[in-house]
């Protein structure tokens, strides 16, 4: 036998043992919090079309796609993540329906990102989508849920940093940025490279208000306070708008009893093309990137043929446990397994009480008693 | 001093005693350096703003990291490259490092400040005879301790492809023992280039020390972090 067959290609692993329980244990919480708001699980292919993940869905670049080709010819791509194949199945099979459809879902999502060294391809998401209410409710929903459910898997300290990309579009439309100026200049706010900005803005000769306006959307990140402050920076009825959302949501979430989770950031504009509106993140120490990543994303649907407003938000499962590791959280216990060890003799009484006390729903296990 | 700063510039909000109180449990700030020249500036530049670390100015010290107990901060240096990834990865939640570094690395940080000093340029150089090569897109070899930024400049700012080589150090050799056309570096005074007969055919782009952020920090200590960019602006 080979050595090299116990190895697993860069990027992949095994999970097992107590990590496995861990992350069972996390998983199983996590889904009780998002059932008890009403979701219901789907449960949609690994692999799919190319198009499903295509550049005008707006989701991970092609490069970062795992592709493939069936019998036919046609190119298949194992999942980035969950949300366009959500979006796909809503559009297929709730098609006429009017009242919100609540979904929930959680696998593994796969991304070609081999020059990240230390960075998982195959991680396990969970997450929920709420399809047919654009109501700032539902907005509230979803980071109330998200945070609930932090909360119950054992998480104390993190924050939920929270957007609007109304925002930013308000104030470039108001300046007349082109499409790929706006772009170029996302990459740089959402970096918080406020220097890069102001060079670009410089170059292509923003209008000085419009100019102070975006420089500021970097450094709009704080507490429920920075909107107020942002409040003073701009005066278009779209950037205005948006920040009404973000108040109201506030209410909604003090009512909620979350809001100390919850911070506020203008400047977080996601790389994934298909979020419109709210957009949130939620950061905890120990890992260097957000664990949990959501948003609304009101015309993704249309895209697969169905017109309706949508959020989600998904919870990067290994990154969590990580972080919960790091931070010594105790994750509530999983099932202690006893272990009883019998000899030919006495075989049949040890089967026995094993057989008793499984069926009180404890776990045994049965030991020949010469490796004791 | 800074500590002082900070609670001064909050004083009588409610926040700021809470800030007090939570000085005994807080955390410790991480900054990885870059090593040389751009650590000892900027712990100068840190010393202006009320930032000290005794234990860093013993240069005999094997110490891998030095810590200020009384402001909670840590600071340790490591090999440029691998500052944006420290910082990518959240074990360090500050670096100090230069632009070259964090174009060639491409990590996931926020680039908060342009800190002015170790400015020079990226440069593509080559002997006077190269510069015909650069003007049409014909295939030419680049040698680069910077591979990335060298693809980057070539395939999407020039449309022209390029045969890119990996060197380590002494890039100014390549074009001399005619192992590629033109080379890719970094630029300051431009006297290494004249001594060898090459020179600067073409800029890329102004470098200079940049300080970075990793993006988790950011939002759970935003109010010490951004003081401390605040502060450190008011003294470039």
């Amino acid at each position: 036998m080979s050595r090299k067959l116990v190895h697993t290609p860069e990027g992949v692993r095994d999970i097992y043992g107590d990590e496995k329980e861990r992350k069972t244990v996390v998983e199983r919480l996590l889904a009780e919090k998002i059932h008890g708001y009403g979701y219901r699980d789907i449960q949609t292919p690994t692999f799919e079309f190319f198009d499903v993940f295509s550049k005008e869905v707006g989701t991970t670049p092609s490069k970062e796609l795992y592709k493939f080709f069936d019998k036919e010819g046609n190119t298949l791509v194992l999942r980035p993540d969950f949300t366009p194949s959500i979006a796909r199945c809503a559009a297929k099979y709730f098609m006429d329906e009017n009242v919100p459809i609540r979904l929930s879902y959680q696998g593994n999502t796969f991304s070609n990102t081999s020059n990240l060294q230390g960075k998982l391809k195959e991680v396990t998401q969970m997450g929920a989508e709420m399809i047919g209410d654009a109501s700032v409710y539902a907005d509230a929903e979803m980071i109330a849920m998200t945070i609930e459910a932090l909360y119950h898997a054992g998480l104390s300290d993190f924050q939920i940093s929270i957007g609007n990309l109304e925002f930013f579009k308000g104030i470039c439309a108001e300046a007349g940025l082109d499409e790929e100026t706006e772009l170029e200049l996302r990459e740089f706010i959402s970096g918080k490279n406020y220097f890069g900005a102001e060079e670009l803005l410089e170059r292509i000769k923003a209008p000085d208000r419009d100019k102070e306006a975006l420089l500021k959307v970097g450094d709009l990140f704080g507490s429920v306070d920075i909107l107020k402050e942002a409040g003073r920076v701009v005066t278009n009825s779209r950037s205005k708008d948006a920040l009404n959302r973000l108040k109201t949501l506030y209410q909604v979430l003090c009512d909620y009893g979350v809001e100390k989770y919850v911070s506020f950031d203008l400047g977080m504009l996601s790389k994934y093309n298909y979020y419109t509106g709210i957009i949130f993140k939620g950061y905890t120490y120990g890992v260097g990137d957000a664990i949990v990543k959501g948003g609304r994303y009101d015309n993704l649907l249309e895209h697969f043929g169905k017109k309706a407003p949508a959020i989600g938000f998904v919870i990067v499962v290994d990154d969590l446990l990580s972080a919960m590791n790091r931070q010594n959280t105790a994750i509530a216990g999983t099932e202690p397994c006893t272990s009883l060890y019998y000899t030919k003799d006495n075989f049949t009484e040890k089967l026995k009480e094993a057989r008793r006390m499984r069926s009180e729903g404890r776990h045994v296990e049965l030991l020949p008693a010469e490796i004791k | 001093m800074w500590n002082y700063c900070l609670l001064r510039s909050n004083d009588g909000s409610p926040a700021a005693s809470e800030w007090k109180e939570n000085m005994s449990t807080e955390r410790y700030l991480t900054f990885a350096l870059g090593k040389g020249r751009l650590a000892s500036k900027t712990m100068e530049l840190f010393e202006k703003i009320g930032i000290t670390c005794e234990e860093m100015k013993d240069k005999h010290s094997r110490k891998l990291i030095f810590v200020n107990e009384e402001y909670k901060l840590r600071f340790f240096l490591a090999k440029s490259p691998d500052v944006p990834t420290y910082v990518e990865y959240g074990a360090a939640d500050i670096g100090v490092v230069g632009k070259d570094t964090i174009m060639e690395e491409n990590r996931r940080v926020y680039e908060v400040l342009d800190l002015g000093y170790g400015k020079c340029r990226m440069c593509v150089c080559g002997p006077g005879s190269a510069k015909d090569l650069l003007k049409h897109h014909e295939m030419i070899r680049v040698a680069s301790k910077y591979p990335n930024i060298a693809k980057d400049y070539f395939y999407n700012k020039k449309h022209q492809t390029v045969d890119i080589i990996k060197l380590n150090g002494s890039v100014e050799l390549g074009p001399i023992v005619k192992l590629s056309d033109v080379i890719v570096d970094i630029v300051e005074t431009g006297s290494t280039l004249q001594e060898n007969g090459l020179e600067v055919l073409e800029e890329i782009c102004p470098l200079s020390a940049r300080m970075i952020v990793n993006q988790v920090s950011m939002q759970m200590e935003t109010e010490r972090i951004r003081k401390l960019i605040h502060d450190l602006k008011k003294n470039l």
